[in-house]
């Protein structure tokens, strides 16, 4: 791994994202009680994504990889691409009275989700 | 390093030309691509379980927010610093290899096993925890159709919590198994301070465990901590 900086540089670096990573953590287990209650899934997330982004970048070296870093955004993006179509589908469920993977099935019969 | 005399492997064409076979240990860069490429399975892997956690997490979303409020936050909490710190001395271990003080990265790669025995020993307080209250995998509680049956929404939460914070966990114990196998090559000197790739993968390795963390975390102990003030 080709590198110009020296020991002490990137030893700093470091102890820079280990700070980092503790006060996102701390503003994680506070959140929730403190400010913007009502978003606390989305908040978590985004805490969650820049934290990654601090791991990937300087702890996994990721900063100036291009192939590399190409396929990563490949995976997130097919990841990604997924995790759009599921939420598409989920948001205009159509089959909650059949279904088994929603909490009441009331259909003929009068089995239980719960039964499975 | 070899005990045994190099012997050039030799590939011949069809017009009986022969070649040098080149060996690729010396390849950071490859060995590098090969071991991403080996993660990114991994990232999708856990990608889907977090897709199916979500695609629940939207039809059952009261169900999931009570029972991330029953969670113990002080214990995820703890294990999460725990990681964090582990994930800084994994790095410094890398570093010290990298900048020749072999003796300084073998006791950075033995801090990391401690804060990852730490993590599981908190893990299997949190399950005991969590046994005990009656709510485990093919415990009454999360088998449906029973008097004591918790609501299929938080069937599936913990379903999901136990399975993936276990596959995390699964991670965690086969990280140690390599540091001490990482240890093992440093002694005989397969590990220098020139030829490290062995110990760079593996910091990205535990890397991405803290990464996978850093999402299973907030998703599973957070997202009901408005709700409440306790835990198991």
């Amino acid at each position: 791994m080709a590198t110009t900086k020296t020991y002490e540089e990137e030893r700093a670096g470091y102890y820079k994202v280990l700070v980092g990573l503790l006060v996102l953590t701390a503003v994680t287990l506070i959140q929730p009680t403190m400010f913007l209650e009502n978003a606390t899934f989305g908040v978590q997330m985004l805490i969650g994504v820049i934290k990654a982004w601090m791991i990937v970048m300087y702890y996994m070296h990721m900063k100036g990889e291009k192939l590399i870093g190409a396929s990563v955004i490949f995976a997130m993006f097919l990841v990604a691409f997924f995790f759009v179509i599921v939420m598409i589908d989920v948001n205009h469920f159509q089959f909650g009275d059949v279904s088994h993977i929603t909490s009441e099935v009331t259909s003929a019969g009068g089995s239980s989700a719960t039964d499975h | 390093m070899s005990d045994h005399p190099y012997v050039p492997e030799i590939a011949v064409d069809r017009e009986g030309n022969e070649y040098e076979v080149q060996g690729w240990q010396g390849d950071f860069f490859g060995g590098k691509f090969g071991f991403w490429l080996f993660m990114l399975t991994e990232i999708m892997m856990f990608g889907a379980m977090f897709m199916v956690l979500t695609y629940y997490f939207t039809l059952h979303h009261d169900d999931f927010i009570n029972a991330s409020a029953s969670l113990n936050r002080t214990l995820g909490g703890f294990n999460t610093v725990v990681l964090l710190i582990s994930a800084l001395t994994m790095g410094l271990g890398l570093l010290k290899m990298r900048h020749g003080d072999v003796k300084g990265a073998k006791l950075m790669i033995w801090a990391t096993i401690l804060l990852a025995i730490v993590f599981l020993g908190v893990k299997a307080v949190e399950w005991t925890a969590e046994y005990n209250h009656g709510v485990f995998l093919g415990l009454p509680a999360l088998q449906g159709g029973l008097p004591e049956s918790k609501p299929f929404g938080e069937i599936m939460f913990f379903g999901m919590y136990f399975t993936m914070t276990g596959l995390h966990g699964v991670h965690i114990i086969i990280g140690i198994g390599l540091m001490l196998w990482l240890l093992k090559r440093i002694n005989a000197e397969k590990v220098t301070p020139e030829h490290y790739i062995l110990h760079f993968n593996l910091a990205l390795y535990w890397d991405l465990v803290h990464l996978i963390w850093v999402f299973v975390f907030p998703y599973y102990y957070m997202i009901g901590a408005g709700l409440s003030t306790g835990g198991h």
